[in-house]
């Protein structure tokens, strides 16, 4: 089971990487969501999964959880990561915009300004 | 036990509380014409702050159950990002009004930057610092990209953000690992896991990533690649900013998480961070010696300063944080004299930032060469200055921790140096002059320019006593 | 310079006075010392300074420092009183007046410093006072490029020499001098002993100008000719032989010390007494024979021998005093006629007879003629290179080129000028008179002490000399003594051999010049090649700085990923890695659609040049991920997965609406190396991951948050009192986050805004 989500959460890496170099604000972003995605996941995981567990919840009456339940710790930290990934991506997206109205672009790539040559920033 | 914890993190709290009510008077009245008065408020707030920080006790206090902890490492980091934060929004306000770049965000921004390295450098657990760091993080990407219409700003603010993210991503990825073979995200679990002695594959592979994460914090070579971008981009003031605080808490957390979390495991990292520290200083060395422009020399500068830092934190030692403290304490007051000098650079108003524009500047204003040419000299570590005792402590560390070679690549590396600080002191006194600058009266500028000359001669006589209160805090650190 | 001679009045100012008042002041304190070390005593004084880096501000007086420190002050009073004249008048002679005294401070600080650090310091000191005096004229640009020329590579080579004072102070344990010379075996059986040696080397070659570093000297001769006197002949560039000396105990006695000093020294003396004598200007004349001592007394520490190291001791007095006169004489004759030209001088002993006076005592020292010390000196050196154990031909042949050579220069520095036929001396609007007596003063006493010192050696052997001596091998009893008569000797024929030689290459030595200047033509110019050098690093620093900074943010995050993915893999190569066991248990139809439904968004993701699809994909991946957190026992966390998903979804389509579409992506096969990277990340991810999983965790404290949830915070939801309770400060912080990103959301729109309103 393990490995299933293994092999997922690795073909959602290697998918995110490849869309963040392709060199667009766009491509960034979409790769970015996978990428926070995938380290979700990459904790949940770490956590050890219960197949069939229920949710950590302590029942009436009862002190302690019963059966097996599933680790609580690791989805405490997956909120705290998914509230903050989502406030950094939409601080992203406005800087996306900003800077598409400034530079009239959103491949990165052509955003060389500051490495500019001498001859270059003539022309 | 939430009293406890509230008093613990106190001086946070406060200063986001000022951040926020701040924001609400500045909102509500008149905005950018109070951005001037906020400003003024914010420089007392940090400075007291520092005092209230660096004064209040000397004791070790743990909140949150070990999340956040207070401790003299901790006090002595936070005290010099706030002196530095306080210093240079002082000398901004000038800068910014004459280019009508003041706003009342930028204060605002400042001090929630602050916050988050005050958590950074009092995280006691992954989550905790992955908070600071972003707190931090996001408060620099919006005030590198604070120069109203300027396409440089927007760009260098991308980058940084677009880098930024990544190192997010991979300090968040090395976390989860770390929680998945330790069982814990507390630093003081993590050292209890580790304690065997050898670092499990799995472990060393989160520290792999927390370290790379980490590295780009410290902008340490090879993830150093937004940092002149940024320099270059951003308005002087705020290049100053990111010369200063951010620099001291990226070593700070970097020295945090090594030795609290991962402290029994030195042998594993030590060689990495020195990897690091090579690979820093050689860049930025050479790649300082083609600029034109002393902002993305200082960018380069700053490269490879955090290597020499580095060096410090490599040895794995008591003595070596030490080395780094002082170090970084002496490299950031430095850097606050070498801005405020770049601030006073200026042609027919504009601000002006290539070095040739500095032919012959001693014969004009001979004081202000003077001070320069004293904080080029203690950035290239030449003797006497202060700049060199601190080159030296770190490489004292490293010969202590049996790593000859760093050493020696160190000093190697500082030839590359003397190069090109040496460059700037040329134009300054052998130039001939071309186009000469403006002789605007900056007062607090000059002031401040001199009292850091002044630092780097009058020290050499105990260092302020600097060492001192970094060896109490190193010793906090590392048991 | 030399049109300041118009206003003798102005010679006396502090700026002319003082300087030799207090070079004075230490001449006569050093020599209380001089009783006290002829016994044989050492003295050390220290105080600490930075005590965490065991650095001391210790001192120590023994026969080598004292000697050193003798003659910088000494010969500092000379230079002094003569650029108190010299420059009189001069706008920036306050100036000059605090970097000279500046530089004596710190090369007595060099010679007396007991802690290397210390040394260190002063060292480097000296460095940047030197620069600052040959860059004293900074109108000019040869002095400009001279001045950085000298600062760069001598401070190169300090560094050099840090960095192996470093290493001896990791393999000892100690920085000082006093502590160290006890030691060392311990650094010759050192396995760092070779870097030690090639490092500490560094310094001292780069400092005393030994070949190939030797470029920088003749150029420095760009300073004021008092300063070429003090620094760049009589005391600074010996910091080097006095490294070499004061490092003797600890360093030499090695085979690889012996035939580095010996190749090099020997070398440099040869070659730079050929050069001397083509040169027509007679300070460069005078740099090169400079070279040649210099060279003549590292060849001499190289071997432990008693002679070898007393020739060293005479030799390094010998040439203080006669250079130094040498060069103020050239600055007096520069002063009145204007030219330093060679050829143009002649006669001058008419009109300035004790200036030539000066320069003949001087000159005859520097020939090695009878009774002077010179004499005593060069005999010295033969005895010296006769019994060396490199090889006695080779030394002594040096040594004897070298004087012969040095013969033949002296005539040409003092005899032409003086008592040749009269010269082409047009050049300036006044008379020439005889120079004024503060800048002849220094000049008369030094030569006059060459001859005293050649009559009556006792005094200087016993003070100067035997001390040396037991400073360097530790035993005064080594030391030979000074005789101006020592026998009918070998050395005796050779000294006489010499002057024969030397009035050949005098008489013929128009036509020897002529055959050195086309020779010279035929070899490297070291000089040229410190251009190219220079413009070399810049390029270089260009094209890395290009290569690495190109400005492209996608390489930057190649290289990110690229570094990262090499780390780990070689961490994976290394130690290989333990994956357990690949197991698919408890996989159903369920998962497998669940799972099939997260990998098709991802690669619709991936492929597809339309934004909708794109965005389509990506919601479709995080429905996926939510429906893995529900199947695993995560409702909570899957909730707000789902919210933020879709809220992500929302603000996209808005964003999409104002960007612009997609651009075209590159086709495959253009970005292989980003694929590759892209499966290797992945595949390093998924393997540590199932690695992660294959051993047990340690969930104790998951089963305290389990066990306290109710109890202690009264709460059933373990997951959220874990958020509002146990890790609360989490929540607190991640409030901050979310408030911070709106502020600069705000901040950044606002932006927008005001510049549309514009």
């Amino acid at each position: 089971m393990e490995t299933l989500l293994a092999m997922t959460l690795g073909c959602l890496v290697a998918a995110g990487v490849y869309l963040m170099l392709a060199g667009d604000l766009l491509r960034f972003l979409f790769g970015l969501t996978l990428i926070s995605n995938a380290v979700n996941l990459a904790i949940f995981t770490s956590g050890r999964i219960t197949v069939g567990g229920t949710p950590p919840l302590v029942p009436d009456g009862a002190y302690e959880p019963a059966g097996d339940v599933a680790n609580a710790l690791p989805q405490a930290l997956i909120l705290t990561a998914i509230v903050i990934g989502f406030g950094l991506f939409a601080f992203a997206l406005v800087l996306t915009l900003k800077a598409y109205g400034l530079l009239g672009t959103i491949d990165i790539d052509k955003m060389r300004l500051s490495e500019a040559k001498p001859d270059e920033d003539k022309a | 036990m939430i009293a406890a914890d509230l008093s613990v993190i106190l001086p946070e709290i406060v200063l986001s509380l000022y951040a926020m009510a701040a924001l609400l008077i500045a909102v509500y009245n008149g905005k950018d014409a109070v951005a001037s008065l906020v400003l003024r408020l914010t420089v007392a707030v940090l400075f007291l702050a520092a005092l209230w920080v660096g004064l209040d006790h000397n004791d070790t206090r743990v909140g949150f159950g070990g999340m956040f902890i207070d401790d003299g490492f901790a006090r002595f980091a936070k005290v010099t990002i706030l002196l530095a934060a306080s210093a240079v929004l002082l000398m901004s306000e000038n800068y910014m009004a004459r280019r009508n770049l003041l706003r009342f965000e930028y204060p605002i921004l400042i001090v929630l930057a602050v916050v988050g390295m005050m958590v950074m450098v009092s995280a006691g657990d992954l989550m905790a610092l992955y908070m600071g760091l972003e707190l931090q993080s996001l408060a620099l990407y919006v005030v590198a990209a604070l120069r109203r219409d300027s396409v440089k700003s927007t760009e260098a603010g991308l980058k940084y953000y677009v880098l930024g993210a990544l190192s997010s991503g991979l300090l968040l990825y090395g976390a989860s690992l770390t929680y998945g073979f330790a069982g814990t995200t507390e630093f003081a679990g993590i050292l209890q896991a580790t304690q065997s002695g050898d670092l499990s594959l799995g472990l060393l592979f989160g520290l792999v990533f927390l370290i790379s994460g980490l590295a780009f914090k410290v902008s340490a070579a090879p993830f150093h690649m937004w940092t002149p971008d940024v320099y270059e981009g951003s308005p002087t003031p705020v290049t100053a900013f990111f010369g200063t605080a951010p620099k001291m808490a990226a070593m700070a957390l970097f020295a945090r998480v090594a030795h609290d979390a991962f402290g029994a495991a030195t042998a594993d990292w030590g060689q990495v961070v020195a990897l690091l520290s090579v690979a820093s200083m050689f860049l930025g060395g050479i790649a300082a010696i083609g600029q034109t422009n002393i902002k993305r020399l200082m960018a380069y500068s700053s490269i490879a300063h955090m290597g020499y830092a580095l060096m410090g934190l490599a040895a794995g030692t008591a003595f070596g944080v030490q080395a780094m403290l002082v170090y970084m304490a002496i490299y950031v007051t430095m850097n606050v004299g070498t801005f405020a000098f770049i601030m006073t650079m200026s042609r027919n108003g504009q601000p002006v930032t290539d070095i040739a524009s500095l032919n012959n500047l001693s014969a004009r204003d001979p004081l202000k060469a003077l001070a320069m040419l004293v904080l080029m000299f203690s950035l290239a570590g030449v003797p006497p200055l202060v700049g060199f005792f601190g080159k030296y402590y770190v490489l004292n560390a490293a010969l202590q921790a049996d790593m000859a070679w760093l050493a020696v690549a160190g000093v190697i590396a500082s030839v590359i140096g003397a190069f090109y600080y040496l460059r700037i002191v040329y134009y300054m006194y052998f130039g001939t002059e071309t186009d000469p600058l403006d002789t605007v009266e900056t007062p607090l500028l000059t002031s401040l320019v001199v009292a850091s000359a002044a630092v780097m001669v009058v020290g050499i006589i105990n260092l302020f006593g600097v060492e001192g209160f970094a060896a109490v805090a190193a010793a906090s650190l590392v048991q | 310079m030399a049109d300041h001679s118009e206003h003798p009045a102005s010679f006396w100012t502090a700026a002319s006075l003082l300087p030799p008042l207090i070079a004075a002041a230490l001449f006569a304190v050093f020599t209380t010392f001089l009783p006290a070390v002829a016994a044989g005593e050492t003295l050390r004084y220290a105080w600490g300074w930075i005590p965490a880096l065991g650095v001391d501000f210790s001192f120590v007086i023994d026969g080598l420092s004292l000697t050193f420190s003798l003659l910088i002050s000494g010969i500092g009073i000379a230079v002094m009183l003569f650029s108190g004249r010299y420059l009189a008048g001069h706008p920036q002679h306050g100036r000059f007046s605090l970097y000279l005294v500046s530089f004596m401070l710190a090369m007595l600080g060099l010679v007396l410093a007991d802690n290397l650090l210390v040394l260190f310091v002063f060292w480097e000191l000296t460095t940047i006072t030197s620069f600052l005096l040959i860059g004293f004229s900074h109108g000019s640009e040869v002095s400009r490029r001279a001045a950085l020329q000298a600062l760069l590579v001598t401070g190169a080579g300090g560094l050099a020499m840090l960095a192996g004072f470093l290493l001896i102070g990791a393999e000892t344990g100690t920085f000082e001098l006093s502590a160290l010379r006890e030691m060392g075996d311990v650094l010759r059986d050192s396995p760092l002993y070779i870097p030690i040696l090639i490092l500490v080397l560094c310094g001292a070659f780069t400092k005393s100008a030994q070949f190939p570093f030797h470029f920088w000297l003749p150029n420095a001769m760009a300073a004021p000719t008092p300063v070429s006197a003090f620094l760049h002949s009589a005391t600074m560039v010996k910091g080097g032989v006095y490294l070499l000396a004061r490092m003797h105990p600890n360093l030499a006695g090695t085979n690889t010390w012996l035939w580095t000093l010996v190749i090099f020294g020997a070398f440099t003396t040869v070659f730079a007494s050929i050069v001397a004598l083509r040169q027509n200007d007679l300070k460069q004349t005078l740099a090169y024979t400079t070279l040649m001592a210099l060279g003549a007394l590292v060849l001499f520490l190289a071997a432990p021998g008693g002679y070898a190291v007393t020739a060293a001791a005479t030799f390094l007095v010998v040439h203080s005093l006669y250079k130094a006169a040498l060069f103020l004489t050239i600055g007096c004759v520069d002063h009145a006629t204007g030219t330093r030209d060679a050829r143009r001088l002649g006669g001058l002993a008419r009109r300035m007879p004790l200036t030539a006076l000066a320069g003949g005592l001087a000159a005859l020292s520097m020939a090695g003629m009878v009774p002077f010390i010179g004499f005593i000196g060069k005999e010295l050196l033969y005895k010296g290179g006769l019994e060396s154990p490199a090889s006695p031909i080779i030394v002594t042949g040096a040594i004897f080129a070298a004087s012969a050579l040095m013969f033949a220069v002296a005539g040409v520095v003092a005899l032409r000028p003086f008592w040749g036929s009269d010269g082409k001396m047009p050049l300036l609007d006044r008379p020439i008179r005889e120079a004024p007596l503060p800048m002849l003063a220094g000049p008369l006493v030094l030569g006059v002490l060459g001859l005293y010192f050649g009559l009556s050696p006792h005094g200087l052997q016993v003070h100067v000399t035997d001390p040396i001596v037991g400073a360097i091998l530790g035993d005064p009893d080594m030391a030979k003594e000074l005789y101006l008569w020592a026998g009918f000797n070998l050395a005796l024929i050779l000294s006489i051999l010499t002057f024969a030689t030397g009035v050949a290459i005098y008489v013929f030595q128009d036509r020897i010049r002529e055959r050195i200047v086309a020779a010279e033509s035929r070899l490297m110019n070291f000089d040229a090649l410190w251009d190219r050098l220079l413009a070399a690093i810049g390029t270089g620093a260009r094209v890395v700085t290009d290569l690495l900074q190109p400005g492209i943010a996608s390489r930057y995050l190649m290289a990110v990923f690229t570094t990262i993915t090499l780390l780990i893999g070689s961490a994976i190569l290394i130690r290989g890695l333990d994956i357990g066991t690949v197991g698919l248990s408890g996989v159903d139809g369920v998962h497998v659609v669940v799972f099939g439904l997260t990998i098709a968004g991802t690669l619709l993701a991936v492929v597809t040049n339309s934004r909708i699809a794109a965005i389509t994909g990506l919601g479709v991946t995080g429905t996926g991920v939510a429906l893995v957190f529900i199947m695993f026992g995560a409702p909570d966390v899957a909730i707000t997965q789902i919210l933020v998903e879709m809220l992500i979804v929302v603000l996209f389509s808005v964003a999409a609406l104002k960007l612009p579409t997609l651009p075209q992506r590159l086709p495959f096969f253009h970005r292989r190396a980003h694929a590759a990277v892209s499966i290797a990340l992945g595949a390093i991810v998924a393997g540590v991951v199932i690695a992660v999983t294959s051993v047990p965790l340690d969930l104790r404290l998951t089963e305290f948050f389990e066990a306290n949830s109710y109890p202690e915070a009264h709460g059933r939801n373990i997951v959220n009192v874990i958020l509002v309770d146990f890790r609360a400060f989490d929540t607190f912080g991640e409030i901050s986050v979310v408030a911070i990103a709106a502020i600069s959301a705000y901040a950044l729109l606002r932006q927008r805004k005001t510049k549309g309103s514009q």
